[in-house]
């Protein structure tokens, strides 16, 4: 009888802590003073329960204004297992003239298990609150009182821009030379052709005629993109029509370049060698676009 | 009479030739001019088409105009040396006899000699055309025969490649010129040969063409010309900048797609061939009414005098028909004058 006796009583010592809900509770909050207005205080519950337990997050307080100089910026709710993790995150907006003790609300969090509601309270929160400066604001020799921070010294990015210029000059060297390769400048290098074949033929006489026939042929070679010859003219007036005007004169070029390097008994005259730069000074008209 | 008028008579002579022969094988002019061209230049050609282009009909209106003993041969697989040189028979009193075969047929007034799908023929066949293209004789019955005015004109279809023997690289050099026949384009021209019974009928259409007989006076007439149309020293710069041009095309700049240039060529133009486009080159001057050549006139006939003597890498010659007239254009386009 003796042993039945100590049996159930030991039996009813075990069943308090079984029936517990919430087997662990605690709130862990940051130091008690030293905030001023526009602090944040962090608060963090960290609650473990029975299995078949589990938490109402509508009994959490919602983010928003709590009171008239309290705010929840952020509530977050961590679960792993029987073991929730609850972080509140709060901002004072109280304005104290002197040291001044506020607190943190309390709430009960609620948790259900099957229809039944159990809940567990979180006590409220006592802190002290501090002014940020004396009542009367004073002028001292400094400047004003209340003023901003000192704005930070900038970094030293001079070399950072020497960097940048270097590179990207290198780049549109790149560029440039890319552009070149594939050829987007011809046009820029042909609109001078005719020009320096002038300058070059001003020194020649009469008697260097094979010299400016050359070089009258070079130009027009360069600027056809290959040797131009009198029975090709006709694709080269399809390739640069604007030259179609001065096809007599061209004409006259390759019938007089043909008899002076292909044929014997050429006598050359002054008026040719005048002709052909004649020539040049139309084809340059053409070339800058003025005809 | 002097020199240049005979030139310019003979000129005459030439251009109503060629319009004759343009009257009647028809759109064909670029393939007369050139074979007009090899002609009074004295060089053999050889054409090549498809079939039923008109070549036969062309080479035989050619023949008839000029005059001259005509001797024609029908390249087949069978045929052997022999048969160009002697036949054997047995004559009416049932006695063997040998008499001379095609070749020696005429003596040295031969003149046209047509060889029919010459492709058809074997090497030895080639072997023995070698001979008498280049040095217009040959060997028969232990003695030499010449022929000083022979003119080989020899025709191959480039369709079938079957019982076919390509022509050694030797043989093709004798050719002056390889002329492409291809079939007119113009709606007009095929409407005319399709409907016109004049074209119907090949026989009475060659009967046709008068025989103007100066063939046996072309060889003085070629050797005047050569002697009296000039060539200047910037002119013989420009041939030899394009025979260099055909041995390292990579030197003046010409590119073909996808090929390794320096490794696109087996052999360039030979001397001969040269030789051959410049002789071409001055009885265009000629016909042009000019005395002296233009660069004009190499670029005229260099793709039909160049063209089978540029031997191609093995690696890229199974793309000949594409690359060879881009490397001719190439060279073309590439080599300035003056």
């Amino acid at each position: 009888m003796r042993i039945v006796l100590i049996l159930v009583l030991s039996l009813l010592g075990c069943s308090g802590s079984i029936d517990e809900p919430v087997s662990y509770f605690n709130v862990e909050t940051p130091r008690p003073f030293g905030y001023v207005i526009g602090d944040e205080i962090p608060q963090r519950i960290v609650i473990e329960t029975r299995s078949g337990i589990s938490l109402q997050p509508g009994s959490l307080p919602a983010k928003g204004q709590i009171n008239r100089w309290l705010n929840l910026n952020q509530v977050t709710v961590k679960q792993s297992g029987r073991r929730y993790q609850i972080d509140l995150r709060y901002q004072v907006f109280y304005a104290p003239l002197a040291v001044k003790s506020l607190t943190l609300p309390g709430f009960t969090v609620q948790f259900s298990q099957g229809e039944k509601s159990i809940g567990q309270s979180v006590p409220a929160w006592t802190f002290t609150l501090s002014p940020l400066r004396e009542l009367v604001a004073r002028q001292t020799e400094q400047g004003e009182y209340m003023r901003p921070d000192s704005p930070p010294s900038l970094l030293a990015n001079t070399q950072t821009l020497y960097g940048l210029a270097a590179s990207l000059s290198v780049a549109a060297l790149i560029a440039a030379y890319l552009s070149y390769l594939y050829g987007c400048f011809p046009d820029r290098l042909r609109r001078t052709l005719f020009k320096q074949a002038l300058r070059k033929l001003a020194g020649l006489s009469k008697s260097d005629m094979e010299q400016a026939l050359t070089l009258v042929h070079r130009v027009l070679n360069s600027l056809n993109g290959q040797p131009l010859f009198h029975n090709r003219l006709s694709q080269f007036y399809r390739r640069n029509p604007q030259y179609l005007q001065v096809s007599s004169r061209l004409d006259w070029f390759f019938n007089y370049s043909n008899r002076y390097f292909f044929s014997d008994g050429m006598i050359v005259v002054t008026q040719d060698l005048q002709q052909l730069k004649d020539l040049c000074e139309q084809c340059r008209k053409i070339e800058r676009g003025s005809q | 009479m002097n020199t240049d008028t005979q030139l310019t008579d003979w000129r005459e002579l030439a251009l109503q030739f060629e319009r004759q022969i343009n009257q009647t094988v028809i759109g064909l002019q670029p393939a007369v001019r050139n074979i007009i061209l090899a002609v009074f230049a004295r060089g053999h050609v050889l054409l090549e088409g498809n079939v039923g282009v008109g070549k036969t009909t062309l080479l035989r209106a050619v023949a008839q105009g000029l005059g001259g003993d005509y001797q024609r041969i029908e390249g087949t697989i069978d045929l052997m040396p022999a048969d160009l040189i002697y036949y054997t028979y047995l004559n009416d009193q049932g006695r063997p006899c040998v008499d001379p075969g095609p070749l020696l047929k005429h003596g040295n007034t031969l003149a046209t000699f047509f060889f029919n799908e010459i492709n058809r023929a074997r090497p030895q066949v080639h072997a023995l055309l070698l001979r008498a293209m280049a040095e217009r004789s040959i060997n028969a019955f232990n003695r030499d025969y010449h022929f000083p005015h022979i003119q080989v004109f020899a025709d191959r279809n480039r369709v079938e490649k079957e019982e076919t023997f390509e022509l050694p690289a030797a043989a093709k050099d004798r050719f002056m010129m390889e002329i492409n026949i291809d079939m007119p384009s113009a709606d007009t021209v095929l409407d005319e040969l399709m409907f016109n019974p004049r074209f119907h009928d090949t026989d009475q259409l060659i009967a046709g063409v008068t025989n103007s007989g100066i063939y046996y006076r072309l060889n003085e007439l070629a050797q005047t010309l050569q002697q009296r149309i000039q060539t200047s020293p910037k002119l013989h710069a420009y041939a030899l900048s394009l025979w260099k041009a055909t041995h390292q095309p990579q030197q003046y700049g010409v590119q073909l797609t996808d090929v390794e240039m320096p490794q696109l060529l087996m052999a360039g133009a030979s001397p001969r061939g040269m030789s051959y486009l410049i002789r071409a080159a001055k009885t265009r001057a000629w016909l042009e009414r000019r005395d002296h050549v233009l660069p004009e006139d190499l670029q005229a006939i260099f793709p039909v005098c160049m063209t089978h003597r540029l031997f191609l890498n093995p690696m890229v010659a199974y793309r000949k028909e594409q690359l060879l007239p881009e490397l001719i254009k190439g060279i073309l386009n590439q080599v300035a004058a003056p």
